[in-house]
């Protein structure tokens, strides 16, 4: 399994911390959950992380707060934003701003699979064994 | 005594005879006649028959009119002695008996007087009526036929006084009685104007009285309420000609219990307990009923009641008004409607302004069904299908349909149209339903909060949707509040707590822009506000609303940064229900 890229999902609700890490294993990738920015900064797995599933509003530091910490340290790690709260314009602006994707809740699986894909590329996970998907 | 001649001797007899038939016959004038002339009278009758110098009378005591001492002379008719002068001289023998006399006796000294026999005679057997003394100068004085007639003479006078004096006497009682009578009568008189007056008096007196009462009755039938009064026992005993009218019954079916007949059935059986109660209390009281009018409509009345207390301070009777609250309840319920319906309209407004949270509130719970329905799926059409990791998803799945429809329910009982509703609310869990849409907006804000729900806080008596608006609309004011504040933490505090005079109270404490101490009422206006985009109409609204909770909203500036907003309401036990005694009122820190 060493061959899978790791998935980091950051957000402050519990419960995509228990749903999301699911979805993106059964995509085929690794996945890993943290409950905040801070979290995740002191978890150590920022080396390994392949691709960010962040959420924007967090008590503390942000969505956008740690993509700019990272900018600063110089990670390029591809960020895949989520947020109840954008729309449209929110979406552009956050991709013009070097996201790879914005998701807004709620988003379909195929969604979230494409922009893992963009971010990571489809190589990076085990799931050419898949015959079939949950969507097209 | 010496011989005379028998023809002269007879001659004599005969004139003596004349003379005591003359005497004899003197009684029959003096019939009725006046003292003074009885005294007169017999003087001169002696003097002229007994050829006389002197006869002085002396009465024992006073006989009518007639003068004490009378006299006359015949030889000094000029410088003749006075009656008192000659009774002077008279005096050594006055109350002497008649044998002690001298024969003989010197009177009229002044005049070279004259040496007279005298015969004295008492009036009276015992001289009470008086004496007479009779005087002579010459010889021989006083003859046998003399001394006869001088006898006869003061038999007759001694009667004639006594008849006299009687006379006197019973003029004098007459007198004295009609005097008394005249007295008595004067006295009834009076004694009867007295009465008369009294009696004119007291007529006066009893038509100011009844002046006065007429007044009264004009008075109490003129109180614009229906006025009445009962025993301790709460039975009736009076009603106004108002309360009777607007019964349209005689006042004989209202007494003891009949006026509650006009009571509506449904009020009667809390009137009643009321009723038993203010009297237990002994204190005054008031209730609400309605009353059925003569033509059969119910209108509200407020029925007030007060005892009346004797000098040991017993009550002895209740005195009551009843007042038509009727069109005053109506506008109260029509201000109430379009209170309600403002509150509404505000709260859509509030919702406008929630968007954004109840948004995310919704799409969190149905972003975690799309994500785990969708791993569910896959991990169903796996091979081999992963059953357990499946039914974990399902679960899920269903756990966040369930989050997502109570946020619908929350979000319909805070907005949707409905009527108000009094019922127990728990100050509490409100505040938490609220925090519950709001969390995600105080989030956004970079709000952070801080909840100190006291425990035990007993429930308050209202409409738990339009109390929720006022918390709702005090966190969101608060929030706005510090959104311009970047140089110190944004921070919200939520209390709740008991107030020691009863009740409880909820304070929402901002590290906000804060206010103007002087200007902290024109917060409450209508249409206030500092915000570019708000109406300005929430905090009128929410005061309005704690109002007709019975209390009360204000503001305080806080020592450091921000501003408290605070309300207390009374206790759902402790609050004032349609009936209580007026002393119970809730009070207010």
């Amino acid at each position: 399994m060493q061959d899978r890229a790791f998935v980091a999902v950051v957000d402050d609700d519990e419960s995509v911390r228990e749903a999301l890490p699911d979805l993106v294993r059964e995509f085929g990738y690794e996945a890993g959950a943290f409950a905040s920015a801070e979290e995740f900064l002191a978890s150590g797995c920022l080396a390994q992380t392949r691709c960010l599933l962040l959420d924007i509003a967090m008590l503390g530091m942000s969505g956008l707060d740690l993509q700019r910490e990272l900018a600063r340290r110089g990670q390029a790690v591809p960020i895949v934003f989520i947020t109840a709260h954008g729309d449209e314009s929110v979406r552009v602006r956050l991709r013009e701003g070097g996201a790879v994707e914005c998701l807004l809740k709620p988003f379909s699986d195929t969604a979230l699979l494409e922009a893992l894909d963009a971010a990571v590329g489809s190589g990076a996970r085990a799931s050419a064994l898949r015959p079939k998907m949950g969507g097209t | 005594m010496e011989a005379e001649q028998p023809g002269a001797e007879i001659q004599r007899l005969q004139l003596c005879i004349n003379d005591l038939v003359g005497i004899l016959a003197l009684p029959a004038t003096w019939v009725r006649g006046e003292p003074p002339a009885i005294v007169e009278s017999l003087l001169d009758s002696l003097m002229r028959m007994v050829h006389l110098d002197l006869v002085y009378l002396r009465l024992r005591d006073p006989v009518g009119d007639a003068p004490r001492e009378l006299v006359r002379f015949d030889r000094w008719r000029q410088d003749a002695p006075r009656p008192q002068e000659v009774g002077q001289l008279l005096s050594p023998w006055l109350d002497a008996d008649p044998q002690a006399w001298p024969a003989r006796l010197a009177i009229g000294g002044t005049v070279g007087g004259a040496d007279l026999a005298i015969l004295p005679q008492r009036l009276g057997l015992h001289g009470e009526i008086g004496l007479l003394v009779a005087g002579a100068a010459r010889a021989g004085f006083p003859r046998e036929t003399e001394r006869l007639l001088i006898s006869v003479m003061a038999n007759q006078a001694t009667v004639g006084l006594q008849g006299a004096r009687h006379l006197s006497e019973q003029k004098r009682v007459a007198e004295e009685l009609d005097r008394r009578v005249a007295r008595r009568t004067a006295e009834l008189a009076a004694a009867n104007a007295e009465l008369r007056r009294q009696m004119a008096e007291r007529r006066q007196a009893e038509e100011a009285l009844a002046a006065n009462e007429r007044n009264l009755d004009q008075i109490i039938n003129s109180i614009p309420g229906l006025v009445w009064s009962t025993r301790t026992d709460g039975t009736a005993e009076f009603f106004n000609q108002r309360y009777l009218d607007y019964v349209g019954r005689l006042s004989g079916a209202m007494q003891g219990w009949g006026w509650a007949a006009a009571v509506h059935p449904n009020d009667l059986p809390g009137l009643i307990d009321a009723w038993r109660s203010i009297r237990a209390q002994g204190r005054s009281g008031e209730a609400e009923a309605r009353l059925r009018r003569f033509d059969g409509a119910y209108r509200r009345f407020l029925l007030r009641v007060n005892p009346l207390h004797d000098e040991e301070g017993a009550v002895v009777r209740w005195f009551g008004i009843n007042t038509d609250i009727e069109d005053w309840k109506e506008a109260q319920d029509e201000l109430r409607d379009t209170q309600a319906e403002l509150a509404r309209v505000t709260r859509v407004m509030t919702m406008g302004q929630l968007t954004a949270s109840i948004a995310h509130e919704i799409n969190q719970p149905l972003s975690g069904i799309m994500t785990n329905a969708s791993t569910c799926l896959r991990m169903l059409g796996a091979d081999p299908p992963n059953v357990a990791g499946a039914l974990e998803t399902a679960r899920r799945t269903i756990r966040d349909g369930k989050r997502a429809s109570d946020v619908i329910a929350r979000l319909r009982d805070l907005f949707g149209k409905r009527g108000t509703a009094a019922e127990a609310v728990d100050l509490n869990r409100a505040t938490e339903e609220v925090i519950a849409l709001t969390s995600t907006e105080l989030q956004r804000c970079g709000v952070s909060l801080r909840m100190e729900l006291a425990d035990d806080l007993p429930p308050v008596t209202g409409d738990r949707v339009q109390l929720q608006q006022v918390i709702l609309n005090l966190v969101l004011n608060a929030a706005e509040a510090m959104r311009d504040v970047d140089e110190r933490q944004r921070e919200l505090r939520i209390a709740t707590g008991r107030l020691e005079a009863g009740g409880v109270c909820l304070a929402v404490t901002d590290s906000g822009v804060g206010f103007d101490p002087a200007a902290v009422e024109t917060l409450f206006n209508p249409f206030y506000t500092t915000k570019s985009d708000g109406m300005g109409i929430g905090l009128s609204v929410s005061r309005s609303i704690v109002q007709n909770h019975q209390g009360r909203l204000w503001a305080e500036p806080n020592e450091g940064a921000g501003a408290t907003f605070r309300l207390s309401l009374p206790c759902r036990d402790g609050s004032p229900g349609g009936m209580a005694a007026a002393a119970g009122q809730a009070g207010h820190p």
